[in-house]
């Protein structure tokens, strides 16, 4: 199995939605049908180049657009968190997340539905090349694997114990 | 309150435990399915045994080279803005943060789960420094609400059932009765919610230090220590000394153990590498960066060529939900902080083998901890050597010396042994009803409380043996 | 024709020779000459499991000497073989002669169905014993001697033998020596889970390695009024 099949099984094991798309264009139009199906009123987008079209489209769908520079408290009433994705992992179905200036974690964290653009290239076989490739350390590094879970009780697996209730991978074609 | 002076009851807390139904209930159900978890995550990946020796071989690479991993780790949290405070024991360490607290005027603190910090009591006093305290595992944030501790490593609140929870929340959060997991998951979400948002500080605990970059790792599901170390204004990390790793590299081995080792999961769902506090231009993470490393009896272990194994712990649980002793007795009954068979190696190593004496012999050296446990850790053989220990120094109770001393004179020689053999066939003529003992004097009444005895054999097999004969047929 | 030395064990020798008996006869026809050295007495698990090291090491060094020459050592026991094996070495590990004298004993150490299988390559000893029967494996055998397959594949091999899984096979029987008195309620609670899975398994027998632990399962059998009985591995080979 290639990587990125194996990429897209294992999230998928994991709970994770991923979208395989041909292009960037066509990632934006997910985007935005995604946030009208999820009647979103307010996204928290990252400031990124790959994010300037998703932004302008849900700007048109009338979509408020929160500043990703905004407060924890601000950012916390988003309905959709979107996020590109530095890396994928595909032996784990893993998403990897550099925070940056207006690449907050909160994007990743506070919204129920969490979002991330991924091109097929960034996708690696496993951790060790990764951990191998992943250059200097930001000051958060975050390996994402599926929608924020609890088993804590009664052995029942709750989904969105603090973080997303759901993880939709947009896989742009390398 | 943090030392200890009395002996852990080990034996009347397990009896305790056994007539406890719905932990029984709760336990049977919780441990058979972890431990499959676990076996099925290990077998899916053909190189885990590798995996696992490689494991020990960087921890103990590092336990043979900790001081300097532990220097080059605190330079390199210094150059990226970070204070780095040593503790050598609880004390120091409640001391260090407390100050903290107090000297920026923090008045609320979240924190995340960890074992380290509940070794060293840290809440209660916080408490007493003015601030309130928060756990925001949810496991950990029922433990808080109930006023007890975690019972399992990963798992805090396993020996509790749902139908306390929803009761516990109805009495301290004035909710209304809530009995499916997932709406009180969502109460809970919600009071924590909003704690985040209005905490000074966040305290963790650390599961890897990387050495080479200054990094700190932690793991989890929950999205809570993410919540704990982004949105604080200052970020308090505890480490055990052994926590530290020396490269990036070294990283990959040990979360893809853990995980599957803990959980059953290929990956945790969050793995955070925080490497400094936040930087220019962001909007998230810690203004302040604090590494407490404590060490809090982990050198005495390090100096301890038998037990310095221990200090490859890497907290994952496995040897818990194997050891069949920890699922009947549940984490409570070892009385301590580490529970199981770790905790019956830890225990007697920090808090003292007086106190803890019955931990290492709550085991029937059935070897399911060591087959399992990701880093290798020689339980049975450590357990052992402190049962050894304890009868060294005198604190083996009577009925050992008994039975021992007993044993050992009559198996001393071929004579005892059958003239052991000839007195305990007088004895049973006295014991046996209709060809059963089902009542056994002490020191042997333990075994007949449960089981029928035994009875010997009229002749024992030296006396029926005939050699071969020799020579040409 | 091998020569092998017996190491028959307390336990059987006092309370089950039948059981010696049958390993004998199972040796014998796996083409072994079988010799019992009558010097021999305990390997000294029980004192070393409850941490008196000096009384076991007594009880050690007579097992050294009394086995000193032996060319292999077979005991119908996991746990005695793995004491052997796995301990002996480790507790002569500071006097360096008699440490040699160790590790050269535990390497010429076996548990009977582990010689017959891995040493003489059998499987098949031609025995008979028509019923129904479930395997518990013991675990200083199993994880201790690595046993998994070995016993199953002699099981196996037998004749109007109808072998059924036992649930959660390789849970502990809560035994454990002086455990079983130490902690007793909580070996109980152990064991009665054991009997609950022999129960289920619909076997008429239960059978396993080592005396000590089928003592124990015995006795709570036993003590539970169930008709299923225990019987060693060796019984059950030596049938016909």
């Amino acid at each position: 199995m290639n990587r990125e099949a194996l990429f897209i099984e294992r999230a998928g094991q994991v709970g994770v939605t991923v979208i395989a798309v041909g292009t960037l264009d066509e990632a934006v139009e997910r985007a935005v049908e995604l946030c009208r199906e999820r009647r979103v009123q307010r996204a928290a987008l990252w400031d990124a180049p790959e994010m300037a079209p998703i932004r302008a489209g849900l700007r048109a769908e009338g979509v408020e657009i929160l500043d990703p520079r905004g407060s924890f408290e601000t950012l916390a009433h988003a309905e959709i968190g979107i996020t590109g994705a530095d890396w994928g992992v595909a032996e784990t179905g893993t998403i990897v997340l550099a925070s940056g200036p207006g690449q907050p974690q909160a994007a990743s964290l506070l919204p129920p539905l969490h979002l991330a653009v991924l091109r097929a290239d960034r996708i690696v076989p496993d951790l060790a090349t990764l951990l191998e490739l992943c250059g200097p350390l930001p000051s958060a590094l975050v390996f994402i694997t599926g929608p924020s879970r609890s088993a804590d009780i009664g052995l029942v697996p709750v989904l969105g114990a603090h973080g997303p209730t759901a993880v939709t991978v947009l896989l742009v074609a390398g | 309150m943090p030392d200890r002076p009395t002996r852990i009851d080990l034996i009347r807390n397990i009896e305790r435990a056994l007539r406890d139904e719905s932990l029984q209930r709760q336990m049977g159900k919780a441990m058979p399915a972890s431990r499959k978890a676990r076996a099925d995550a290990a077998a899916e990946l053909p190189e885990w045994e590798s995996l696992r020796s490689a494991a020990a071989e960087i921890k103990d690479h590092v336990l043979a080279n900790l001081e300097s991993y532990l220097g080059q780790l605190e330079s390199q949290v210094r150059a990226l803005g970070g204070v780095v405070h040593w503790a050598s024991d609880a004390a120091e360490a409640r001391v260090i943060i407390t100050d903290l607290a107090r000297s920026r005027g923090v008045r609320r603190i979240v924190k995340s789960k960890s074992m380290t910090t509940e070794e060293i009591f840290l809440n209660p006093a916080l408490e007493s420094a003015g601030a309130s305290v928060v756990e925001t595992d949810l496991g950990e944030y029922v433990v808080q609400l109930a006023g007890e501790r975690p019972s399992h490593l990963i798992a805090p609140v396993v020996h509790k059932p749902t139908g306390e929870i929803s009761d516990l929340f109805v009495k301290k959060l004035g909710v209304p009765r809530y009995e499916r997991p997932e709406d009180l998951a969502r109460v809970a979400r919600e009071v924590l919610r909003a704690e985040f948002l209005a905490a000074e500080m966040g305290i963790t605990g650390v599961n890897f230090a990387i050495a080479e970059t200054g990094t700190l790792v932690i793991v989890e599901n929950e999205g809570n220590a993410r919540l704990t170390t982004a949105r604080p204004r200052i970020h308090v990390a505890v480490m055990g000394i052994e926590k530290v790793l020396p490269r990036l590299a070294d990283l990959s081995v040990f979360l893809r153990i853990l995980a599957r080792s803990g959980t059953g999961q290929r990956s945790s769902v969050y793995v955070s590498l925080l490497t400094g506090r936040r930087r220019v231009g962001e909007t998230d993470g810690p203004e302040e960066l604090h590494l407490v490393i404590l060490d809090n009896g982990r050198r005495r272990l390090l100096a301890d060529p038998d037990l310095r194994g221990a200090l490859r712990c890497i907290r994952c649980g496995a040897c818990q939900n194997e050891c069949p002793v920890y699922q009947h007795a549940g984490g409570h009954a070892y009385g301590s902080v580490y529970a199981g068979p770790i905790g019956a190696v830890l225990t007697p190593a920090y808090e003292g083998l007086e106190q803890a004496r019955d931990l290492p012999f709550a085991s029937t050296l059935c070897r399911a901890c060591a087959d399992v446990c990701p880093v290798k850790i020689d339980l049975p053989g450590m357990l052992v050597e402190l049962r050894a220990r304890a009868v060294r120094t005198g604190l083996a109770p009577r009925r050992d010396r008994m039975l021992v001393g007993a044993w050992t004179f009559f198996t001393r020689s071929p004579a005892r042994f059958v003239l052991a053999g000839s007195l305990g066939r007088l004895a049973q003529r006295l014991l046996a009803r209709g060809g059963k003992i089902e009542r056994l004097p002490y020191p042997l009444s333990g075994w007949t409380a449960h089981r029928t005895a035994p009875l010997l054999a009229s002749r024992p097999f030296r006396k029926r043996w005939k050699p071969p004969q020799e020579g040409p047929q | 024709m091998k020569p092998v030395a017996l190491f028959v064990t307390c336990l059987v020798d006092q309370l089950y020779p039948h059981v010696g008996e049958a390993a004998v006869r199972v040796l014998e026809r796996a083409g072994c000459t079988v010799a019992f050295p009558e010097e021999q007495t305990c390997c000294g698990q029980a004192a070393f499991n409850n941490g008196f090291q000096e009384e076991a090491r007594v009880l050690a060094r007579r097992f050294l000497d009394v086995f000193a020459h032996a060319p292999a050592i077979v005991a119908p026991s996991g746990s005695c073989a793995d004491m052997v094996r796995e301990w002996y070495p480790r507790l002569f590990r500071d006097t360096p002669a008699l440490g040699d004298l160790a590790r050269s004993i535990a390497s010429r150490t076996y548990e009977l169905s582990e010689y017959l299988v891995r040493v003489l390559g059998t499987t098949d000893l031609g025995a008979r014993f028509p019923a129904t029967v479930t395997y518990h494996p013991s675990c200083h055998g199993l994880r201790g001697l690595g046993l998994r397959e070995e016993p199953l594949g002699l099981l196996r091999a037998v004749r109007d033998l109808r072998l059924v899984e036992l649930p959660d096979a390789e849970q502990c029987c809560g035994f454990g020596g002086f455990f079983s008195i130490k902690f007793a309620a909580l070996s109980g609670a152990m064991l009665s889970a054991k009997l609950d899975t022999i129960e289920a398994s619909g076997a008429e027998v239960v059978t396993a390695t080592d005396v000590s632990c089928l003592m124990h399962i015995s006795g709570g059998l036993s003590r539970r009024g169930s008709r299923v009985r225990a019987m060693h591995l060796a019984e059950i080979l030596a049938g016909s």
